[in-house]
């Protein structure tokens, strides 16, 4: 009886895992795909089977149709100008021995904030009474009134934007830094003896060698970004009219306040779909991009 | 050590000093870098810097000026308002109580299960890419289903409930994470336990555990970090003041009450507060946690 436990124990250690992964992934999953093609509410799920009714109707909605756009242009461009300025900063970083362990430290700060005090500290810096930004701003005579910046329909998402920069950016900053440290020395040896200048090294040796890390490093913040949430809710509710509505926003609106969970459902499952083939073909791209920088 | 002043060699050994010679030095060029990192720093604290001083500000002053610095005088009534008023106590043990469990809860499945995926390659390929694509799934996509799940148990709106679900969906997260110490662990010390006659639970318990507590104590400080301020799960399923974590607790309260500024700085600080102290002890082994599961490929 023991020697059989013992040949089983590998099964055992992941039983758990398997049975936590069935009940957040796959049966939830499942369910989600039964409700979409109901018409469901939250008191009432799987009340009456429609096909493909709410799919149809998803694809008449002009609000989800923006929020994939706008959920994509935030995933893009925050993640762009992250892993830009992360890896600009741990370039400039990677030479200074004595400071980094203070700035690894601080690195950790806004990235480990709750988004609910980032978003409040945000709401705060933006106010056009008691924020700073204004204030500055008529101070300096740039903005002779204060301006609303999540109030208006234009500045609203780049404000959203900037707050996620700001606390993102430290972790793409820490996994360049980790790429930059990890490159070997050989080859840096080597130039130095060929008289190469510091561009040319730069050019020839660390970008090269670092670029696969760097990508993974965008891709993997890319996918977090896509789920989007947390500061959209409390820096503007989507709003205003719909200028900052993101995906997930837009399903937990459907779902959980006006209670459609059919609807809901099918939304979840077009934006899952979106997703899967969005990695994949990330991922592919990626291979192919440092193929061609080889 | 040598290699580290190469840069600053080479840029002297450059042979054409041209215009873009000199623009490249004065980027490559040490102040360069210094004036990058400060203006780093500064716009990585100016933010919390704010928000501290708001926080003690006068409210008049709050409403009507907006500069960084306190101009009329440091007051405490905003921490003493917001702790008042709301039930900050309250939702910060709530959030201790979730963070805390939920992270036991987590470690106890992840760590066996991530041994026994590196080493006895147990769930093949498909068992970490299940981990990973579990990972990069949006959590709203099941927020429906888990919401019913959750009620059907009768744990809505209890600590419980919450905790349950924030320790399920950190598990692969923390897999992710300790998945690369295991891999670091010599294959011949267990060996050599599994002949001194351990059983497998004896070597993870004994060997390999003791050599990966580094990569289980980052994992633990990071779930419990991410449950401290995890949003969407606790809107969905916490709905009064019994079991609603921090974030939940305060944007409730501003959506209800309509906080005032410098009550709201104060709120926010004090759930910024525990995290800030547990960074700084930690930074060492949470930087190395996700750095190497970071950029693993």
């Amino acid at each position: 009886m023991n020697s059989s436990l013992e040949k089983h124990s590998p099964k055992l250690m992941v039983l758990p895992v398997f049975i936590v992964l069935l009940l957040i992934s796959l049966v939830p999953l499942i369910y989600v795909l039964g409700i979409s093609f109901t018409q469901s509410t939250l008191s009432k799920p799987f009340n009456d089977f429609i096909w493909f009714e709410n799919y149809k109707k998803a694809f008449t909605d002009e609000i989800f149709g923006a929020s994939l756009v706008n959920t994509l242009l935030f995933a893009f461009i925050v993640t762009t100008i992250q892993t830009f300025l992360g890896f600009v900063l741990a370039f400039a970083m990677q030479k200074e021995r004595k400071l980094s362990g203070l700035f690894r430290t601080l690195a950790l700060l806004p990235l480990f904030t709750p988004p609910v005090a980032v978003a409040m500290i945000w709401r705060l810096i933006y106010d056009p009474n008691s924020g700073f930004l204004n204030y500055y701003m008529r101070q300096f005579g740039i903005f002779e009134k204060s301006v609303a910046f999540l109030g208006d329909p234009k500045l609203a998402f780049p404000a959203i934007m900037f707050a996620d920069i700001w606390q993102w950016t430290p972790f793409c900053f820490l996994l360049c830094l980790a790429a930059l440290q990890s490159l070997p020395r050989d080859p840096y040896e080597a130039a130095a003896v060929d008289g190469a200048s510091a561009w040319q090294v730069f050019r020839r040796l660390t970008l090269p060698m670092v670029a696969p890390q760097v990508l993974v490093v965008f891709l993997f913040r890319f996918l977090i970004a896509l789920k989007v949430f947390d500061l959209v809710y409390m820096l503007t509710f989507g709003g205003p009219g719909n200028s900052t509505q993101v995906a997930s926003f837009y399903i937990y609106r459907v779902g959980f306040k006006q209670f459609n969970i059919g609807y809901a459902g099918a939304l979840s499952i077009l934006v899952l779909i979106l997703i899967s083939v969005l990695a994949t073909g990330l991922t592919k791209g990626r291979d192919f991009l440092l193929r061609k920088l080889e | 050590m040598a290699a580290e002043n190469h840069f600053d060699d080479l840029s002297e050994k450059a042979a054409r000093k041209d215009l873009g010679y000199y623009l490249r030095a004065i980027f490559f060029g040490r102040p360069a870098r210094l004036v990058v990192l400060l203006l780093f720093i500064a716009l990585i604290l100016i933010p919390v810097i704010f928000v501290i001083s708001t926080s003690f500000k006068i409210p008049l002053e709050i409403r009507l000026g907006g500069s960084i610095f306190p101009q009329q005088g440091v007051v405490t009534i905003n921490w003493t308002n917001a702790f008042e008023n709301v039930p900050l106590f309250k939702f910060l043990t709530n959030s201790t109580f979730v963070a805390v469990v939920s992270t036991i809860l987590a470690l106890l499945v992840a760590v066996p299960a991530t041994y026994s995926i590196i080493r006895f390659k147990t769930g093949g390929w498909f068992l970490p890419s299940w981990i990973l694509g579990t990972y990069v799934m949006p959590p709203i996509v099941v927020s429906v289903p888990i919401f019913a799940l959750v009620k059907a148990v009768g744990l809505q709106d209890q600590l419980m409930g919450i905790t349950l679900v924030h320790a399920m969906a950190n598990i692969p997260i923390a897999v992710w994470l300790i998945d690369s110490y295991v891999r670091t662990i010599p294959r011949e010390l267990e060996h050599a336990a599994w002949i001194d006659g351990y059983s497998k639970f004896d070597t993870l318990l004994k060997v390999v555990l003791p050599l990966i507590r580094p990569g289980v104590m980052a994992a633990g400080v990071i779930c419990m970090i991410l449950s401290w301020n995890e949003f969407l799960f606790a809107l969905i399923l916490t709905y009064s003041v019994r079991s609603n974590t921090f974030p939940i607790g305060i944007s409730r309260f501003i959506g209800e009450h309509g906080m005032q500024f410098g009550e709201m700085s104060a709120a926010a600080l004090a759930g910024m507060i525990p995290i800030y102290i547990l960074v700084f002890f930690t930074s060492r082994s949470l930087v190395e946690g996700l750095t190497r599961g970071g950029v693993k490929g």
